[in-house]
């Protein structure tokens, strides 16, 4: 079985900003590194190929010979014009890999990308998703489940079962990619890499914005002057504070809490 | 059956020049480089003579990355408030063959890479060697990297591995470093459109100046520089390290001091700094050099202290790209005649004696030390420029002075002895002459 890398090749020329990007300067970043990285020590434990894949130039070639030097088995190039959407491109490299049994990408691009290419592979590949991820447990057998902690907002964490085919996508902490041996690296250079022309063809999505919430009807704050009515709005000098000790037993306690929280309109 | 026949560590101008003539002559060459590409460090400030190319990649000048052609060359004396400016000016040196040009070296470095990939050497970037292979008889057969598997055994390792060489000094070849041998080179780039480039220093196209600078460096011995690039300038200094640690001073403090100079300021106001690179120069000359040959080993380039500081000649690219140049062809022909011993990798210092190398450094040997000397650089600035400054100043109704008497006096105001004055003219004349 293959499993799929997708790296994104970033023309990245550091904080100096320049009309004529330097390919010496390209590269990939930390989280599709961590992604590699991931990807080779399952393939170490099976007999699965890791096949590495990038969107872009003739220039993208060396990033992943950068991988075939750190153990990818095989590099795929999609010669495609990068200023089509992340739908595009994930068709594109999802028409290059052929059912693979994972997927695996960086949460995030040196050009500070939307993140979104990862989602279309798994719609495009009508596979699970896990995206996000910050940590990951992985078991000792090749095909048995493991679990991966997502990031979610607010700094909360979720915690995912991991079987059979996902797409998976993580950040640049959770592993460090392995040095490439003298050898490997030599070999790469001369190694070929795949090249597949893919067209533009637009995919249609639905009109995004942004999440907004609905608008809370507040009444107008009541009072002759601005004080009066900041003070209203506030709640400052009332009486009706919320605040309350009490020493109780622990069922009583939490009795009184609940009958608190139901009294100030928190629970029904 | 080694990995590589050659193994050149250092994908600077000498590297890379050394793995062009060993490709050329069918060797199987592995060019090892620290950095992610060669010259991804652009410590360098100067300018560089490329017409040794001339032998190795003829019609360089055609794609070699250049900034300007240096048309203008100025050599300028600074005391406190003064400065005297000797300035030349040929615009032949605008044309082929051209003489000296200002480059970036992340370009020119990365080109002339370029040239010994084309030429079948294998480019190996962000590998570090650590040290030297040894066979049981104690010859060098191949490098140490910082990669894992990363021992690689070749007949011949060439070290062009740079001004502190760590393989020169493993191989026993640097017996005595010695940190009075080094200067400090500290630049500032600074960001000028090209247009006020053309104007300050009175230049078109890609036309430029180079300017060395004798004096201005705040007591401390040394020199400085400005080099025009096509939209930024090179503005520096070159500091004698054990000077400069003695005295305490800090080399951006220095810089600025320099930029505030009253003959300087006009030429540098308003750049912006969008670069501050520092970088040690092998300053001594032919007394520093180390022994360029061992057992299967060559050492060429700032690693061999090929760098000539003789003060109106300041020249090290062209040496290091010869140097490299004799050591893959010497490499080369030492494997064809099977034998990498040092005696027989002795043609390597044999060409070097023939050509400018070292025949350069030779005659101007003692041409380093006078320049940095404590009474060439704090008594003859102040005496030259009040020579110069009363000259041209008219004192009516107070007759002219005649110029014996202004070189007596200043001579004397400046605190140098006519035999001090005297035996340094003739270390120069003879150096020089």
């Amino acid at each position: 079985m293959t499993i799929a890398v997708c790296i994104k090749w970033v023309n990245y020329s550091g904080p100096v900003e320049s009309d004529t990007p330097d390919e010496r300067f390209a590269g990939f970043s930390f989280a599709d590194q961590a992604a590699l990285e991931w990807a080779l020590r399952i393939a170490e434990n099976s007999s699965d190929e890791v096949l590495v894949l990038t969107a872009g130039p003739e220039g993208a070639e060396a990033v992943l010979r950068d991988a075939l030097s750190r153990g990818a088995h095989r590099a795929l190039r999609i010669d495609i014009d990068l200023t089509n959407d992340s739908a595009v491109i994930a068709r594109s490299l999802v028409g290059a890999m052929s059912q693979p049994r994972m997927v695996w990408c960086g949460d995030y691009s040196n050009d500070r990308g939307s993140g979104s290419v990862p989602s279309f592979i798994a719609a495009e590949l009508n596979i699970d998703q896990a995206l996000g991820l910050v940590a990951l447990d992985l078991p000792e057998s090749a095909n048995a489940s493991f679990t991966a902690v997502r990031r979610l907002d607010g700094g909360r964490r979720e915690q995912l079962l991991i079987s059979g085919s996902a797409v998976l996508s993580v950040e640049g902490s959770t592993a460090r990619l392995r040095r490439a041996s003298l050898k490997n690296t030599m070999s790469a250079s001369k190694q070929e890499v795949q090249v597949i022309t893919a067209t533009g063809d637009r995919v249609e999505t639905p009109a995004l914005r942004p999440y907004r919430p609905r608008p809370r009807v507040t009444l107008a704050p009541v009072g002759l002057t601005a004080l009066e009515r900041v003070k209203h709005i506030t709640d400052t000098s009332s009486s009706k504070g919320h605040g309350e000790t009490v020493h109780a037993e622990a069922s009583a306690a939490a009795t009184l809490i609940l009958e608190s929280l139901r009294k100030w309109g928190y629970l029904p | 059956m080694t990995d590589a026949d050659i193994i050149v560590v250092g994908a600077g101008p000498a590297g890379s020049c050394a793995a062009i003539a060993a490709a050329r002559s069918g060797k199987r060459v592995v060019l090892i480089e620290r950095g992610p590409f060669p010259g991804s460090k652009n410590m360098y400030g100067g300018v560089i003579y490329p017409r040794i190319l001339d032998e190795l990649i003829p019609h360089w000048f055609e794609t070699a990355p250049i900034q300007r052609w240096v048309v203008r060359r100025s050599t300028m004396v600074l005391s406190d408030t003064g400065a005297l400016n000797i300035d030349y000016r040929s615009n032949a040196w605008g044309q082929a063959p051209y003489n000296g040009a200002t480059a970036y070296r992340p370009d020119f470095d990365n080109w002339i890479s370029q040239q010994a990939v084309a030429a079948g050497a294998d480019l190996i970037c962000s590998t570090t060697v650590t040290g030297l292979l040894r066979d049981d008889q104690g010859r060098v057969c191949g490098v140490t990297t910082d990669r894992p598997d990363g021992n690689l055994t070749a007949s011949v390792v060439i070290a062009c591995d740079g001004v502190n060489s760590f393989l020169a000094k493993q191989a026993g070849l640097y017996p005595n470093a010695d940190a009075d041998n080094y200067t400090l080179g500290v630049k500032e780039t600074l960001s000028l459109s090209k247009h006020i480039i053309d104007e300050r220093f009175g230049v078109r196209d890609n036309q430029g100046v180079d300017i060395e600078i004798l004096g201005g460096t705040s007591g401390v011995n040394g020199g400085g520089f400005i080099y025009t690039n096509l939209d930024t300038i090179a503005v520096g200094v070159v500091l004698k390290l054990s000077k400069l640690s003695a005295q305490k001073k800090r080399p951006e403090d220095i810089i600025a001091e320099l930029k505030r100079h009253p003959a300087i300021a006009p030429l540098v106001e308003g750049g912006q700094v969008v670069e501050y690179s520092a970088h040690l120069i092998p300053e001594a000359g032919l007394e520093m050099m180390p022994k360029m040959v061992a057992d299967g080993l060559l050492i060429a380039g700032d690693a061999a202290a090929l760098c000539l500081a003789a003060g109106i000649w300041l020249e090290g690219v062209n040496f290091a790209m010869a140097s490299g140049m004799y050591a893959g062809q010497s490499a080369s022909a030492a494997i064809d005649a099977g034998n990498v011993s040092a005696a027989s990798l002795k043609s390597y210092t044999n060409r070097l004696n023939e050509t400018f190398v070292l025949q350069d450094h030779k005659k101007l040997r003692k041409i380093p030390h006078l320049v940095l000397s404590d009474r060439v650089q704090h008594k003859y600035p102040a005496f030259v420029t009040g020579v110069v400054e009363r000259m041209f100043r008219v004192d009516n109704p107070t007759p002219k002075p005649g110029v014996r008497r202004i070189v007596r006096e200043e001579r004397k105001k400046a605190g140098i002895k006519l035999s001090e004055l005297v035996r340094d003219a003739l270390t120069g004349l003879k150096g020089f002459g």
